[in-house]
């Protein structure tokens, strides 16, 4: 923020938001070694109110990377290991038979582990689609429905999904509505030398680092509420609005989706870019989204948004390749 | 589209001319509203203007460079047109000043389109004049700004503006301080401009050179047209037009009189007709002899395509040959010599039906023959070859002429004639020659024009002709000596194709033309 101040409440919420998030981002660092877009990614889609699908190959660091941010702030915290027989009430909770005080028996709801605030759902790909749908409503609608009674989960209420890309046998794959609402999918690469070195040094030799917490769950409600303030240029709007039409096979100057993609992205695209970007833009310092914001965000924000057809698999084209492509012939 | 639509809508109902042009006007006025319909985003609030005086206090500091930055690309837009526009300027008068006998008007032409397209230039610039928002994008994306000052000219506009708002013109006013707009667009020629100035140079060296000689290409033109390749490759075009017109021609004129002209049965006008005719009447002595005498009234025979047609139908008639004359002597006549007024008549008289029909025929022979003789260097030439050729065939025909033919030469009647004359005379006196031989031959001459033989290589054909001579007065007479002397290349040497200058594609046809028996006669 350049060491100035400003008076008013919001552009000091604003301003507050980017030192506690860097905060947040030191001590994540204790237990996390690398992975600064992984991070920053997880804490983007936490303070515009997404979940995140996180990507990788076993070993890197998801679920640490979770439990850390659950430390970090001060969030209850859940994890759910998904296996094929997992049922739609392992995970949203059921209706049992409970017996009060005066030896009475009567039907009472048990809530799940989804009743918390940081939800891991651990290899989302190994419970069946039957399991994996139970996740919509919460997703969606911060609530779970048991036997006709809503429950509402408490704010803020944060899924980590963790899928494996490699053993893709006995998996189910996500189904694209599921997809649809994870703000990013984030890919979780392989540390480099310096960051392997350090993993190794951590983990090996004394104890591991403790995480302080630094914000809590109505803090980060807040922070949520600032980051809608953040205004948009309307050239800026417009560029995410031809990203993302220009994803869809159905607009005839969209060569490449034409050729390669079946379906375009949702509205929710266009929304995440937005939200993201805004976030963003209070951790970069600024008070606008900018151009450089929604190409940053553009690879997390829309890979799991875009089916491509059979053609593309045969030319073994990917989603983000596509997606680059789209976005150098926009501007 | 829109527009066609609604005048044709319009149109069924009586529209007057007051009515008609105010629907155009209309449709003028909504063609320029929809010219500037901006998008969406664009079209939403943009903020201030920068003549505006309703800037935000906090925005003041704003409005000197964009101002700055709004009048750096104007200039960098209006001298991008200009140099475009001087682009074309002096491309067209480079143009005008090889190709205009007249330079003067060109000059003047483009003095005036100069001050037409600097008005344009500047209307246009004008025109597209970016608004303050849109040169704060263009700071934005050149001082690398990220977007902090359009969004503050964007929200420049909004009343009462919340906490995030004034905090984020508080940056925006914070960043821009920094920055120079004079250093990020900088009054600059567009990338063009070198070569608009290579063509300034060029276009001012041409003048100077127009203003002491006459237009380049026109010169270039001329030359080309009188060289001598281009004669080489147009005389033979000219002539297959000539002999499909000559073609034409006579099947206009065999088809109404069939009961008349009784040298025409059937209807033996294709090539292989009139060759198969042909054969048939070299197998007759008389007729050969009939037409080695018709041949020897030198090359109006040759000329006259209706007399070839009718030798190849076998059936000649002492009274054709005078009308072959007279049908020669018309044909002539398109040639533009001063015999035109007699040949008239004789048209006249030999054609009854069918003037409309040979008028058009010979209007187009005499276009092309006009086309032809454009060079005066070729009008003498053709007309030197119209003899010496002929000399030279006959030179030719004797040297290419078989151990039998030897008896005709005797005669000295037939060598020079159509090759069914010379079939007839070989056939008559010994049969020597193959008849395989005489029929290409007969081909060859169907497919050449008659009267278009001495057009082609006459220069390049007399000194071959001399030297032939040469070698045979002191030779045996046979063709295999003097071709093994003149030449290595004996076929080309036989049918004096050995000269250097001829290219090789258009030797078959001097090929042919020294094989042409009526080039021999005189």
């Amino acid at each position: 923020m350049e060491g100035q101040q400003s008076d008013n409440p919001l552009a000091q919420q604003a301003e507050s938001l980017a030192e506690k998030m860097q905060e947040v981002r030191a001590e994540i660092s204790k237990a996390i070694v690398g992975q600064g877009e992984v991070v920053d990614g997880v804490l983007t889609a936490l303070l515009a109110g997404g979940h995140v699908l996180l990507e990788g190959a076993p070993g890197l660091g998801k679920t640490m990377l979770v439990r850390t941010l659950a430390q970090a702030v001060a969030l209850k915290y859940s994890r759910i290991q998904f296996t094929p027989d997992l049922m739609p009430a392992d995970v949203i909770g059921t209706a049992v038979v409970q017996e009060n005080g005066d030896g009475r028996k009567s039907l009472g709801f048990q809530p799940g582990p989804i009743f918390t605030n940081l939800l891991l759902a651990d290899e989302i790909n190994r419970a069946t689609p039957k399991t994996q749908s139970a996740l919509l409503e919460a997703m969606q609608e911060k609530q779970v429905t048991v036997a006709h009674t809503s429950h509402q989960l408490e704010e803020p209420f944060f899924v980590m999904a963790t899928q494996n890309p490699l053993e893709m046998e006995g998996t189910y794959p996500l189904p694209e509505a599921q997809l649809d609402r994870f703000l990013f999918k984030l890919r979780v690469p392989f540390p480099g030398r310096e960051d392997l070195h350090d993993i190794l040094d951590r983990t090996t030799q004394g104890t591991a680092k403790v995480v302080i917490s630094v914000v809590d769950g109505p803090q980060i409600m807040e922070m949520r509420q600032v980051v809608r303030t953040v205004p948009v240029a309307p050239h800026v709007q417009e560029y995410v609005v031809k990203l993302v039409l220009a994803t869809h096979p159905e607009g005839r100057e969209n060569l490449l989706a034409n050729k390669y993609i079946r379906y375009g992205s949702s509205p929710r695209g266009a929304q995440t870019l937005i939200l993201g970007g805004k976030v963003r833009a209070l951790l970069d310092g600024r008070f606008n989204v900018s151009m450089e914001d929604i190409r940053a965000l553009l690879l997390p924000a829309l890979r799991h948004r875009i089916i491509l057809n059979f053609e593309a698999q045969a030319d073994g084209r990917t989603t983000d390749d596509l997606l680059d492509e789209i976005a150098g012939k926009i501007s | 589209m829109a527009a066609r639509e609604k005048i044709n809508s319009a149109a069924p109902v009586a529209v007057s001319g007051l009515a008609l042009f105010s629907a155009l006007r209309n449709l003028w006025k909504g063609a320029l509203a929809s010219s500037h319909k901006q998008p969406s985003s664009i079209r939403a609030v943009q903020g201030p203007d920068l003549g505006n005086q309703k800037w935000p206090a906090e925005l003041h500091s704003l409005v000197d460079p964009l101002t700055t930055t709004r009048r750096r690309i104007l200039t960098n837009t209006f001298l991008s047109g200009w140099v475009k526009v001087w682009t074309w300027i002096l491309a067209g008068l480079m143009v005008a000043a090889a190709v205009s006998p007249k330079l003067a008007w060109a000059v003047i032409s483009a003095g005036v389109v100069v001050v037409a397209g600097a008005i344009a230039v500047v209307i246009l610039t004008w025109r597209a004049r970016p608004s303050a928002y849109e040169a704060a994008c263009r700071l934005d994306s050149a001082a690398g700004l990220r977007d902090r000052v359009s969004t503050a000219v964007h929200l420049g506009g909004v009343e009462n503006p919340d906490g995030m708002v004034l905090r984020q013109r508080q940056d925006a006013v914070m960043r821009l301080a920094g920055v120079r707009p004079q250093a990020l667009f900088p009054v600059r020629l567009p990338a063009v401009a070198r070569h608009t100035l290579v063509l300034a140079v060029a276009t001012a060296g041409l003048l100077v050179y127009r203003i002491h000689y006459k237009p380049p290409i026109v010169a270039l033109l001329q030359t080309t047209a009188r060289s001598q390749l281009v004669q080489s490759i147009l005389t033979p075009i000219v002539h297959a037009m000539e002999k499909d017109l000559q073609r034409t021609m006579a099947l206009i004129k065999s088809k109404p009189d069939s009961p008349a002209d009784e040298a025409r049965p059937g209807n033996a006008t294709t090539t292989d007709d009139l060759w198969k005719a042909s054969d048939d009447q070299g197998s007759k002595p008389e007729d050969g002899q009939q037409n080695s005498q018709d041949a020897n009234a030198g090359d109006q025979m040759q000329d006259q395509p209706q007399s070839s047609m009718q030798n190849g139908q076998g059936e000649m008639r002492p009274g054709d040959s005078e009308q072959q004359q007279e049908g020669s002597q018309s044909q002539e006549s398109n040639n533009g010599s001063e015999r035109m007024g007699g040949d008239t008549q004789q048209q006249a008289e030999s054609q009854n039906s069918e003037n409309s029909h040979q008028s058009l025929s010979q209007s187009l022979m005499q276009a092309l023959k006009n086309m032809l003789s454009n060079s005066p260097n070729q009008q003498a030439n053709n007309q030197a070859n119209q003899k010496q050729p002929n000399s030279q065939g006959m030179q030719q025909s004797g040297n290419s002429s078989q151990p039998g033919a030897g008896e005709a030469d005797k005669k000295g009647d037939s060598r020079g004639s159509s090759d069914s004359q010379q079939k007839a005379t070989q056939n008559s006196s010994s049969g020597a020659g193959s008849q395989q031989g005489s029929k290409e031959l007969k081909k060859d001459q169907a497919a050449l024009p008659v009267n278009a033989v001495p057009d082609r290589v006459a220069l390049e054909s007399n000194g071959f002709k001399e030297q032939t001579r040469m070698r045979i007065d002191g030779g045996t007479g046979t063709a295999r000596v003097p071709v093994r002397e003149v030449s290595p290349q004996a076929v080309a040497t036989t049918n004096g194709a050995e000269q250097e200058n001829i290219p090789a594609r258009y030797r078959l046809y001097v090929q042919r033309y020294f094989e042409h028996p009526e080039n021999g006669q005189k």
